[in-house]
């Protein structure tokens, strides 16, 4: 199995070349036969590259320990679980998986519009598999190559890092990429558009489910991400600013941009330029944020020892694809002109541009202090790290702007805002705001940054809730239908409106879940078995917190070789205001095979805060322990507000009542079919 | 050997799967039929979507009347321009989604003329409401 995936892959990459050539040189001189071929490509490329998978998922199944590839990431003791995910545990797997996800959405994408949208057809498959074979020639000559062997057989492999032993692990990566590959879709009919000189609306209408559905990923893989840190890192956040993390937040901050600009152009015929800036922009960057990820550019201002290749290969590729896009882009630029003006200031166009420039901001900013190490080291010959104090100084009073206007762009009226609409609009989200600030003032809370966000907060949930409400009940009055059903059809009329809404009010409890962060409490205290501490909260709750025991296990015992991992596990019953809400198992566990130890911290949640207890030394001998415990206020709203923004996306992936289904269009296509031009051959 | 055998065969497959509408001339399709988008059939829709959308900003009171005329005015040009557009590409009439749209549009406006706006109070009522509900005003009349 695995020798066929290693053939596949040979295969892969020269029908992956003719696949593009021919799919560019049929629909430039009109052959069919040619684009036909090249969508064939486009399919077979997914089965050589799910070929490819299996095998290597077969060799970490197997145990094959003559590959490189499996034996740094898996040994005999790893549950088969973490070794179907070796795929994408490391730089060579995932980029495996990464083309592979390519060329699956690739696949559906030329499946789709097997009858629609043809002119652009053929230079959407070219441009596909063109990044396709970019991606084999990579993975077969820029020395990663996963089939790559040793030249002997060890006899186990050295283990996978113990952070990636996390069930996260197999959820996170994946999502992630899943938004990174999909997102090649409308950057590919952006490029057709410009080659075919179709510049209308047409390639947003046809690839805004695209859009959605690639944003849907990068949002859930974004919070899992928060979440795998919050629990596996054991250092009490979800989020520190970390290269890693940064570099998967650039293509979603320039996606949401994207998603807001086109809706500029579908309405108003403006920003032509800047939407194919913006998909040209949020490709690079998903490709950026998967080299970055996996290549160790940031890494090797830590360590000597990275091979950076990689780095410079993917850095070449992306210049080159600016190039190529911004000569495409000015050659077209004639027909990219903008059909209306902006009427005025107080308008939801301007709005929008705001929100654009905004979210361009802290792009360019979190790409900045990304860097910046990278950059002193070149001009300066040492390395300096801005870290999160900078991050936090920037991006959050842009957050905060961004904030406020996802409750004014809803509202606000297109073309030019009376200030009749304001006052009726605004009067009780302003109100509510202010009275939030006025309530938490009175309360003590002095924090300014949290005081602003969750004055805003409710603005926008007030704006939300009372656009759904009025909506639903016009609609119930005019249409004569009952609240419920009202609110259903109100949805389903406008579902890309009211689901961008149930978004917006997902993101303001993110954020709400955000500034909790300021109210932090934390206590670190030296304990033996029947000893207890107490911890403050912020909300005023008292926690205590008894620690009862100390055990030592070594689970998982293999034959013929020695634990995974060895663990300490310490026993603490927790209560809040003297009732007992549960028992906590904070964890250290030492992973013999790699020397490696992990932290595994205990976490009790409740609606409005959690209670994090991070173990710091445990010593088996005398069990006495040190424990960090943390009150950490509003961090369960994040995950709710995640799941919120999750629900209004699916809303507006929906699709909706009456788009034509693929058998329609086919009909319609026998009763009027327009002759194909004789092909060049002919 | 019987690897070798196995990738053979399939870099054989692939290969005649590739070439095949090269050498058969099988060909895929290069425009779209019917389906052909339409930047102004496209353009009118989010007009009219816009011209509904106002139709409920009106009735939920988001709207006063004067700026409510003034949009209506403008959007409803805006439709009228891209049906322009429409009749001389194709010659085809408005596509199926337009004429839900302007159905509904209709309906709409008629179910406020039909007396559930009251003429003294402007309180929408209930669809088929005899009197206002707030100033308790008879309904029916015409706008």
């Amino acid at each position: 199995m695995t020798i066929l995936g290693e053939i596949a892959l040979w295969i892969a990459l020269p029908v992956a070349l003719w696949g593009t050539v021919v799919s560019f040189a049929g629909g430039r001189i009109g052959r069919g036969d040619l684009v036909l071929s090249g969508e064939r490509t486009v399919h077979v490329v997914t089965l050589l590259l799910v070929l490819v998978s299996a095998g290597i998922i077969a060799a970490f199944l197997g145990d094959r320990y003559e590959y490189y590839y499996v034996v740094n990431y898996s040994n005999r003791e790893l549950d088969t679980f973490f070794k179907v995910a070796g795929l994408w545990a490391g730089q060579r797997g995932s980029l495996v998986f990464w083309t592979l996800l390519l060329s699956v959405f690739s696949s559906i994408a030329v499946f789709l519009n097997r009858r629609r949208n043809r002119e652009f057809m053929p230079y959407v498959s070219g441009t596909l598999l063109g990044i396709l074979s970019f991606l084999l020639i990579v993975l077969l000559f820029a020395e990663v190559n996963p089939f790559e062997r040793l030249g002997f057989t060890r006899f186990n492999g050295l283990g996978l890092n113990p952070q990636l032993q996390n069930y996260w692990m197999t959820i996170h990566p994946p999502t992630l990429y899943l938004g990174f590959t999909a997102f090649a879709v409308p950057f590919a009919f952006a490029v057709a558009a410009l080659l075919t000189g179709r510049l209308d609306s047409r390639w947003i209408a046809v690839t805004r489910r695209w859009i959605l559905l690639s944003w849907f990923f990068l949002t859930l893989g974004i919070i899992f991400g928060m979440r795998w840190a919050y629990e596996e890192l054991g250092w009490g956040g979800y989020w520190f600013w970390d290269p890693v993390e940064n570099a998967s937040l650039l293509p979603w901050l320039t996606a949401t941009a994207f998603l807001h600009s086109i809706q500029i152009q579908e309405n108003r015929g403006m920003l032509k330029v800047w939407n194919m800036v913006l998909v040209v922009l949020t490709f690079l960057l998903t490709i950026f944020a998967t080299f970055l990820t996996r290549s160790g550019l940031i890494e090797s201002v830590h360590s000597f020892a990275e091979n950076l290749t990689i780095a410079y290969i993917f850095l070449g590729f992306m210049g080159g694809m600016a190039i190529l896009a911004a000569i495409l882009i000015i050659h077209r630029l004639p027909s990219l002109r903008p059909e209306n003006q902006i009427q005025s200031f107080l308008s939801r166009e301007s709005a929008f541009l705001f929100n654009n420039l905004l979210f361009i901001g802290v792009t360019f900013a979190v790409i900045w202090g990304t860097l910046f190490p990278l950059i002193t080291e070149g001009f300066f010959g040492e390395t300096r790290n801005v870290g999160p104090p900078y991050f936090n100084r920037v991006n959050i009073p842009l957050g905060l702007m961004l904030l406020a206007l996802m409750g004014i762009g809803p509202v606000i009226a297109w073309r030019r805002a009376s200030k009749r609409n304001l006052r009726k609009n605004f009067t009780l989200p302003v109100a509510m705001g202010a009275a939030t600030l006025a309530v938490l003032l009175a309360t003590g809370v002095r924090h300014g940054m949290a005081l602003a966000t969750f004055a805003l907060s409710a603005f926008v949930m007030t704006i939300v809730v009372t656009e759904f409400w009025k909506g639903t009940k016009a609609r119930a009055r005019i249409a004569g239908e009952g609240i419920v059903s009202a609110f259903r059809g109100l949805v389903k009329r406008n579902r890309r409106r009211w689901g961008g809404y149930i978004v917006h009010a997902g993101v303001a409890l993110v954020f709400t879940g955000l500034a909790g962060a300021a109210f932090d409490a934390r206590v670190e205290q030296e304990m033996v078995p029947g000893e207890a501490m107490t911890v403050r909260s912020a909300l005023g709750s008292e926690y205590r917190l008894v620690y009862e025991s100390l055990s030592h296990t070594r689970p998982r015992v293999a034959e013929d070789v020695q634990e995974n991992d060895w663990r300490w596990t310490a026993l603490l019953t927790a209560y809040r205001d003297g009732e007992r809400i549960g028992v906590l198992r904070p964890e250290k566990r030492f992973y013999p095979v790699m020397e490696q130890t992990s932290t595994e911290v205990g976490i009790s949640s409740s609606a409005l805060e959690d209670l994090y207890v991070i173990p710091k030394d445990l010593e088996t001998g005398t069990d006495r322990a040190t424990f960090e415990v943390k009150v950490l206020p509003l961090v369960p709203w994040i995950w709710y507000g995640g799941l919120i923004v999750a629900i209004g996306t699916l809303v507006g992936l929906w699709p909706p009542r009456g788009v034509p289904v693929p058998s329609a269009a086919r009909e319609r296509e026998r009763a009027v079919r327009k002759p194909v031009p004789a092909g060049a051959a002919g | 050997m019987s690897v070798l055998v196995g990738g053979v065969l399939l870099g054989a497959g692939v290969l005649l799967f590739v070439l095949e509408p090269v050498f058969s001339g099988k060909s895929a399709p290069m425009y779209d039929g019917d389906d052909v988008f339409d930047e102004g059939a496209a353009r009118r829709r989010v007009a009219l979507t816009a011209l509904r959308d106002l139709e409920y900003d009106r009735a939920t009171g988001k709207l006063d009347e004067d700026d409510y005329g003034q949009l209506r005015t403008e959007l409803s040009r805006e439709a009228l321009e891209h049906l322009g557009e429409e009749g001389e590409g194709g010659g085809r009439g408005p596509d199926r989604a337009s004429r839900e749209l302007e159905e509904e549009i209709a309906a709409l406006r008629r179910a406020i003329r039909e007396g559930m706006q009251c003429g003294v109070c402007e309180h929408l009522n209930r669809l088929g409401a005899r009197f206002c509900s707030r100033c308790g005003e008879g309904l029916g009349g015409g706008e």
